[in-house]
């Protein structure tokens, strides 16, 4: 297989007697999602968190691209094309579609010290946000404030900002979260058209979603991972089925 | 025009057409309320820069209003006593030049900010608060206790300093020249707020955690609006001190700082015009109601509470009838 994207090599976060993350090894590949399911508390959150940059781990390396980026604030690794989507949707809201998206592509400029010309003017801005807006398609939307958009268009919009910083990797964290039956299909089919962009890390509940999706599966218990491995292991794999797949037939 | 632009237009028409009827009408205490309202308003998109746009509760702002207060005033006095203010490392001397003490007065204000905003700006809610509140105070006990400049008793400088071509003692010339500085606050905040610095200040002010997702780090973008910010209002001290042709740590007290923020708050928190709105609202209770009973900041309070209850968006958002866009 070729060099791993995102490559977490024995990552460990504590808080008190509670190890949340334990000794975890984690890749991520060109071209593929990656999966990461597990049982509420299992410390996904968390092992997110210090991929991204928000929490520090207490040991262990994290290397995007071959680089060490377990040093670097959120906002760097961001820059360098780690792009995130949030549990809940994360968007701002009081911002239209487009003024999102641009904030986006301005973010990942690395140029937001300009004070003069205004942003929606600005076809270095505009257009590249519009083509994103485009691709996640929301472009009946572009005009329309956040706080107005539905429940699936935000995770839209979450995407189209993501894809807007040129990201390298992606790292998605329950999309399909609170979405209803048509919308997951639909979120699924731009899902599986994202992975040519870039290769995703999904954290996920819905397992449909996730064996329809995923090239990878890991499985995190208490902070380790207990067996990654295609969709088929994972689900002939005896420990996840008595740990988390809760023994029946998944 | 939209509906904020016209609120707007109309807001400075009432504030330029009101002082030019009082000259007209002879009635120049108007014409210098109309000024102080001017400045009062000056003073408040300054703080609206950082509070409105950036969501910086800034409970300090009269340190930079007294700062820029008394940069000009011991520049005046130095001018007016032909002492020199300082002989190290070279000799400076004062000046009644508007033109020299607005930028020495944004300067220092801009300095002082860098410093307190570089620590506070390291907390948030209730203990940025706090902690500007306290930069803001050690600033006014030091001109208390600094005899130099008059300590308690404030610093007098008799004539008002000069800018070039007119006569700044002619009440509606200098309505004019503090009316024109509002006026540049103004454009200089509407342009700064749609350019990418000011998408990424309102954007860190809604939602900090997806701002650093998108590779923004909000604390420098903060730094540099307060800093702007705190000049604006300095610049604002140093008009209010031409006013009166007076400093005193009045200026620079917390209560001043309150006000300051009343003119925002009631005008309209992030629109534009709003601490044009609150200003002259204030400005005229004041002087309306405060011959009637030296209570009137009672009835003051009433009119806040019903603004904050009942119409967040202020003066302003009545006007426009909407919600507030970016």
């Amino acid at each position: 297989m070729s060099d791993p994207i995102l490559h977490v090599s024995r990552l460990r976060k504590s808080f008190g007697a509670l190890t949340a993350t334990d000794d975890v090894d984690l890749t991520l590949h060109p071209g593929e999602i990656h999966a990461l399911i597990g049982p509420n508390g299992a410390g996904k959150s968390t092992l997110i968190k210090q991929i991204v940059g928000e929490l520090r781990q207490d040991a262990g390396q994290i290397r995007f691209e071959g680089q060490r980026i377990d040093r670097l604030d959120a906002a760097a690794r961001a820059r360098l094309g780690l792009a995130r989507s949030f549990q809940v949707s994360s968007v701002i809201a009081d911002f239209t579609v487009l003024q999102n998206v641009v904030l986006a592509v301005q973010g990942a400029s690395g140029a937001s010290f300009r004070f003069l010309r205004p942003v929606l003017k600005d076809p270095a801005l505009t257009e590249p946000a519009l083509f994103h807006i485009r691709q996640a398609g929301l472009s009946e939307r572009t005009d329309t404030p956040a706080a107005a958009l539905s429940h699936g268009e935000r995770r839209k919009l979450e995407i189209a900002m993501a894809l807007a910083l040129r990201p390298r990797a992606f790292l998605l964290d329950e999309p399909m979260a609170g979405m209803g039956a048509e919308g997951a299909r639909t979120l699924v089919a731009l899902l599986s058209d994202l992975r040519t962009e870039a290769p995703i890390l999904l954290v996920e509940h819905d397992m449909d979603a996730v064996f329809a999706l995923a090239d990878r599966v890991s499985v995190l218990v208490y902070g380790r991972i207990v067996a990654t491995g295609t969709v088929d292991e994972i689900r002939a794999d005896p420990e996840v089925r008595r740990s988390y797949l809760g023994g029946d037939d998944a | 025009m939209s509906r904020a632009g016209t609120v707007n237009a109309a807001l400075l028409a009432v504030l330029i057409g009101g002082a030019i009827a009082a000259h007209l009408a002879g009635e120049l205490f108007v014409v210098t309320l109309a000024t102080k309202a001017a400045i009062f308003a000056l003073a408040g998109v300054g703080l609206n820069f950082a509070l409105g746009y950036g969501g910086l509760i800034s409970f300090g702002h009269a340190a930079f209003f007294g700062l820029g207060g008394y940069v000009t005033g011991i520049l005046a006095s130095h001018a007016m006593s032909g002492e020199p203010l300082t002989t190290l490392p070279y000799t400076m001397n004062g000046t009644n030049e508007m033109l020299a003490i607005w930028p020495m007065a944004m300067l220092v204000c801009g300095l002082a900010a860098l410093a307190i905003g570089a620590l506070s700006l390291r907390t948030s809610g209730v203990y940025f608060i706090m902690v500007t509140l306290a930069f803001a105070q050690m600033i006014y006990w030091f001109a208390v206790g600094w005899p130099r400049y008059g300590g308690e008793d404030g610093l007098s400088f008799y004539v008002r300093n000069v800018f070039p071509g007119v006569n700044s003692m002619q009440p509606l010339t200098w309505f004019a020249i503090c009316t024109g500085l509002l006026l540049l606050a103004l454009v200089f905040t509407a342009t700064v707020m749609r350019a990418r610095f000011g998408l990424a200040l309102q954007a860190a002010r809604r939602n900090p955690q997806r701002t650093v997702a998108v590779g923004i780090r909000p604390f420098g973008i903060r730094l540099t609006a307060f800093v702007l910010s705190a000049m604006i209002t300095g610049l604002a001290g140093s008009l209010y001190a031409d006013l009166n042709r007076f400093v005193s740590p009045a200026m620079l007290n917390w209560h001043m700082s309150g006000e300051i923020m009343v003119f925002v708050i009631l005008g309209g928190v992030g629109r534009l015009t709003g601490p044009v709105a609150g200003a002259m609202l204030f400005v005229a209770m004041e002087h309306l109601l405060g011959g009637v009973s030296e209570y009137w900041p009672a009835l003051l309070g009433l009119v806040l509470l019903g603004i904050v209850l009942f119409a967040p968006g202020g003066i302003v958002g009545i006007l426009t009838g909407g919600r507030r866009r970016v």
